[in-house]
């Protein structure tokens, strides 16, 4: 899958990003670079991934999220994910999978308050 | 209640039909002969009524089902058609559903199938002694075993309606304690509370946290109170649920707050090792709807409080106008 396939956008200080396709390795793995360089080349403030459109998230994109949220976060930029839906909360929760050092909130405009503004 | 078709309920189709008259042993000739003793079922239908209720209104318990002369009545004369739907003649899927409705409404009144059955054996020794007056013994004989074979149909089926009926019934009350078991309540805009009553287990608790996960969804709440006050005793497994509930409901964007923590309770946590310093937690409901207000931006002030701002500021308000009107 090539870089680029999931599109992010930039809103005052903050990237948004709504993931709507399945995050297979691959695309996972692209999609982690692109937002890393958006990050270097933009110094966004915050990070909003928007995963409402996933139905089904397993331990492994869990932890690309994660992951991704955590290097956001050495590079200064916080990271909060919205919309992830109640029946993958369950089933995440379920595997025992704990998405420690992420902020999440219920959609987008929850989540664009707990960014930083500056 | 609604009105529960029994036919597809018992999947009463040609083919069960076709498979329960096989099995009773029920054949065209059985009807046949029973169709061609229709003159004698009009000679003696109402004596035959008549001394069926004699024995239900001879036990003060049947006779409950009976309190005045016109429900007698009323009751007698479907007796009446039911007995000449005997001697009909067919045994096809209308007539089975004629069948099932009579069940269904014994069932409905709570007839219990004691009477039911009670009543059939003496309809039963009613048709023998008026079939063996009238007719020539062997055809007697004869009309009698058919008569008995359609009798044990209907009985078949009656007894299955109330089976059903008493499945259905159970259905129900089961999906009623399920409902009770995960009573998720909005407190206020954005602030669910979950009082949990009763003991918790591991089927319950992940019914919790489903129930608990839609709602959080589709109210877009951002607390929720779970009071465990009424819950009788709380183990490794049930903090271990709460826990993951906490977790999944915070994957959401939303907070959980455990109240109605009493002192023992602490303790057990505590000694248990269970580290719940993930979770708000507060002894008292109170406690955590304040809780929960602040995290939606609201808080509880008092009403004393409220009106002595108020009078402040009416008085100034006052003191200004009469500044005024001194200045002028």
């Amino acid at each position: 899958m090539a870089r680029g396939t999931i599109p992010i956008l930039r809103v005052a200080d903050n990237l948004l990003v709504t993931v709507q396709t399945e995050l297979h390795d691959a695309v996972a793995d692209a999609f982690q670079e692109d937002l890393l360089t958006t990050i270097e080349k933009t110094g966004a403030a915050g990070l909003l991934i928007d995963v409402s459109g996933l139905d089904f998230v397993d331990s492994y994109v869990a932890r690309v999220l994660a992951d991704t949220g955590r290097m956001a976060a050495l590079m200064g930029t916080a990271t909060v994910i919205v919309g992830i839906r109640p029946e993958v909360a369950a089933t995440l929760v379920r595997m025992g999978y704990k998405m420690t050092g992420v902020r999440t909130a219920l959609n987008v405009d929850e989540g664009l308050a707990l960014l930083p503004r500056r | 209640m609604p009105q529960v078709n029994y036919m597809s309920r018992l999947r009463l189709d040609e083919r069960e039909l076709h498979s329960r008259r096989a099995f009773f042993e029920l054949t065209d000739e059985d009807l046949a002969r029973l169709g061609s003793l229709r003159a004698l079922a009009d000679r003696h239908g109402d004596s035959v009524v008549d001394a069926l209720y004699e024995l239900f209104l001879g036990h003060p318990e049947s006779r409950g089902f009976f309190p005045d002369e016109a429900t007698v009545r009323h009751v007698k004369k479907m007796q009446r058609e039911y007995f000449q739907g005997l001697f009909a003649g067919r045994c096809d899927l209308a007539y089975v559903e004629d069948r099932l409705r009579v069940g269904a409404v014994h069932q409905r009144i709570g007839l219990s199938p004691k009477w039911y059955i009670g009543g059939y054996s003496r309809y039963l020794r009613l048709l023998l002694d008026r079939m063996f007056a009238d007719l020539p013994p062997a055809e007697a004989q004869a009309a009698y075993r058919s008569a008995t074979k359609l009798v044990a149909f209907d009985m078949s089926l009656a007894i299955d309606t109330y089976i059903a009926a008493d499945q259905d019934a159970v259905a129900r009350h089961q999906a009623a304690i399920r409902e009770l078991s995960t009573p998720v309540i909005r407190v206020h805009h954005r602030v669910l509370l979950l009082p949990l009553i009763g003991t918790v287990d591991s089927h319950r608790a992940g019914q919790i946290m489903e129930t608990l996960l839609l709602r959080v969804s589709d109210e877009q709440a951002r607390a929720v109170i779970v009071d465990i006050a009424g819950v009788p005793t709380v183990d490794t497994m049930v903090a271990n649920h709460l826990l993951q509930t906490t977790e999944a409901v915070h994957l959401l964007g939303a907070e959980v707050i455990l109240t109605g923590i009493s002192a023992q309770l602490a303790r057990t946590i505590v000694k248990l090792g269970v580290d719940i310093s993930t979770m708000h937690t507060r002894a008292r409901l109170a406690d955590g709807i304040e809780l929960a207000l602040s995290l939606v931006g609201r808080e509880i002030t008092s009403k004393s409080d409220r009106t002595d701002r108020a009078d402040r500021a009416d008085r100034a308000d006052r003191a200004d106008r009469a500044d005024r009107t001194d200045k002028a």
